[in-house]
């Protein structure tokens, strides 16, 4: 068998997958965003979006739960990162398996675990109501806070999967010769540790904002109708309001948006002085 | 005990986080009660005989089951074969097919599900369980191609050529030595991909119809409507058989391993 032939033969059935369930079907979907109700050409679809504040406060609150998704899965993700890289070997595999397998299992199910512990009548209400500490149930769920929690538990793996990356890599005889060299734990956090974790806390805060920007099921679970994201609102147009053109063109602006915002932000963070540390 | 300090106690604090949803859905399902509570109360099975009524569950289960079997299957065939492909041969353009391999991991799963309906119901098979499958097959591949690549990417080529040499049919070789070689990676793909595919809610959103919803699909629309001890109870059978696919993976390949967590450097 020629080489061309065995590598045909090889790509083609995933090939033809690939190209009739995702490229044609997405280039289609591109055409159709550029198409009024007549299926003429017509950019009215992301006009709208400039011109109706209704949608930029959708795109901003889209925006703003990501942010402090990344935030949260961050700041709690960053000392399990370097608990891992501190641990050893028995330690180290419980607790990648206690973070890791949560993420395999559905979405679904861990948010209604969520709806159960923060719901009106739920565990922490239920608790801070019996010790005296509130007289009112909090609202936890049904607003923002209730997706941003959701959302940092979807997606706290893999912000800890790429710190962690990036701290295995540091050489632990540095910390001992900042040890060495007189620097307290906190000075050795700060000059060693931070700055040759970089990388990870850039893959990582781009990786789960790309995430949060895009997720559909916990702002519908967690959020309620008062919450509502792009997603949802791209949802809403395709399945109820049978609005195909406005759908897609709703799903673009967000995908663009994302692209826009972590272009920037990487730019921004991927200095000169960082590239010539970090050039690999 | 000086390992314990700040970052062990916000180590175990996020462990409990986020292990806390099925800590608290498990004990809710054996409620005694009508309605959901923590801590339950009392005991009964009354939730889980519950389940047996309720057809759209049982049904949508085994829709699930054997979508998830299925594009396990096929996902790792069309994966494996495309990666000794790509691993293989240097060739024109494999670099362009690699990118594209990996691509529907990178696209947000709600733009995947809208072209695909859209797409489907051009070619009449939108809401049909040929669509479904097809859809969960493109989510999988991703990660067969990447988990047989990195397989490959430490094959010894000699152990074949030794085949040869001893007069095998490349067949037989394939099916004694290379087949054997990979075989972690091959069925951490498999696994994967069932999970995948067991799980996904956003894809199939856009792809369902009435009578071939999956299991995740019926626990979310159930649950935007009633929340009851018997979505615990549905939940909890889904989180014991998922775990029985976890502890598979980490005994096959290795949870660390499989999500690149491998270092040497301890």
């Amino acid at each position: 068998m020629s080489k061309r032939l065995s590598i045909t033969l090889l790509t083609a059935p995933a090939m033809i997958v690939l190209l009739g369930v995702f490229l044609i079907p997405m280039l289609l979907m591109l055409l159709l965003s550029f198409q009024d109700e007549n299926q003429a050409f017509s950019l009215e679809n992301y006009s709208l979006f400039v011109q109706d504040p209704f949608y930029l406060q959708i795109l901003w609150r889209t925006i703003r739960v990501s942010l402090w998704t990344v935030l949260a899965t961050l700041v709690l993700g960053y000392p399990v990162a370097m608990y891992m890289a501190q641990a050893t070997g028995k330690m180290r595999g419980i607790v990648t398996m206690l973070i890791l397998a949560p993420h395999l299992i559905s979405v679904v199910i861990r948010n209604f675990g969520w709806v159960v512990v923060l719901g009106e009548k739920g565990w922490i209400n239920e608790m801070l109501l019996a010790l005296g500490i509130i007289e009112q149930p909090l609202r936890l769920l049904y607003n923002e806070l209730g997706v941003v929690i959701g959302l940092t538990d979807s997606f706290i793996a893999y912000m800890v999967l790429a710190l962690a990356t990036s701290m295995y890599a540091i050489d632990p005889s540095l910390n001992k010769a900042a040890a060495i060299l007189g620097a307290s734990r906190v000075r050795t956090f700060f000059s060693v540790t931070l700055p040759l974790s970089l990388p990870g806390i850039v893959a990582g805060t781009t990786l789960v904002f790309s995430l949060s920007m895009s997720a559909f099921v916990t702002p519908a679970l967690m959020g309620g109708t008062s919450v509502k994201v792009m997603p949802v609102i791209a949802y809403e147009q395709i399945m109820s309001t049978l609005n195909w053109p406005l759908g897609a063109a709703l799903s673009f602006l967000l995908l663009a948006s994302t692209i826009v915002l972590v272009t920037l932000y990487t730019k921004l963070v991927e200095t000169k002085r960082y590239k010539e540390v970090f050039a690999s | 005990m000086k390992k314990l300090n700040i970052t062990g106690l916000i180590t175990f604090l996020v462990l409990l986080l986020v292990n806390l949803p099925f800590l608290v859905i498990i004990p809710s399902s054996f409620t005694a009660a009508g309605y959901l509570a923590f801590p339950p109360e009392g005991f009964s099975w009354q939730w889980y005989t519950m389940i047996l009524d309720r057809p759209e569950f049982i049904d949508s289960f085994w829709t699930s089951l054997k979508l998830a079997a299925i594009t396990a299957v096929l996902a790792t065939f069309l994966g494996t074969l495309a990666a000794f492909a790509l691993s293989k041969y240097k060739f024109k353009g494999s670099g362009a097919i690699n990118a594209l391999m990996l691509s529907p991991l990178t696209v947000p799963s709600l733009i995947i599900g809208i072209s695909a309906l859209l797409f489907f119901t051009r070619i009449g098979i939108a809401g049909t369980f040929t669509g479904l499958l097809l859809a969960h097959i493109l989510i999988s591949i991703p990660y067969v191609v990447r988990l047989v690549l990195t397989g490959l990417s430490s094959f010894d080529y000699t152990l074949e050529k030794a085949g040869y040499m001893l007069g095998a049919h490349p067949f037989r070789v394939f099916w004694d030595i290379t087949l054997p070689l990979l075989r972690p990676a091959i069925v951490s793909g498999m696994i994967f991909s069932f999970l995948t595919s067991f799980d996904n809610v956003t894809v199939s959103l856009f792809l369902v119809a009435p009578d071939t919803t999956t299991l995740p699909l019926a626990i979310f629309t159930y649950m935007q409507e009633t929340l009851d001890p018997l979505v615990a109870s549905i939940s909890s059978v889904v989180i014991l058989l998922s775990l029985v696919f976890i502890v598979l993976l980490e005994k096959v390949y290795g949870l660390e391993r499989l999500f690149g967590l491998n270092s040497q450097s301890h």
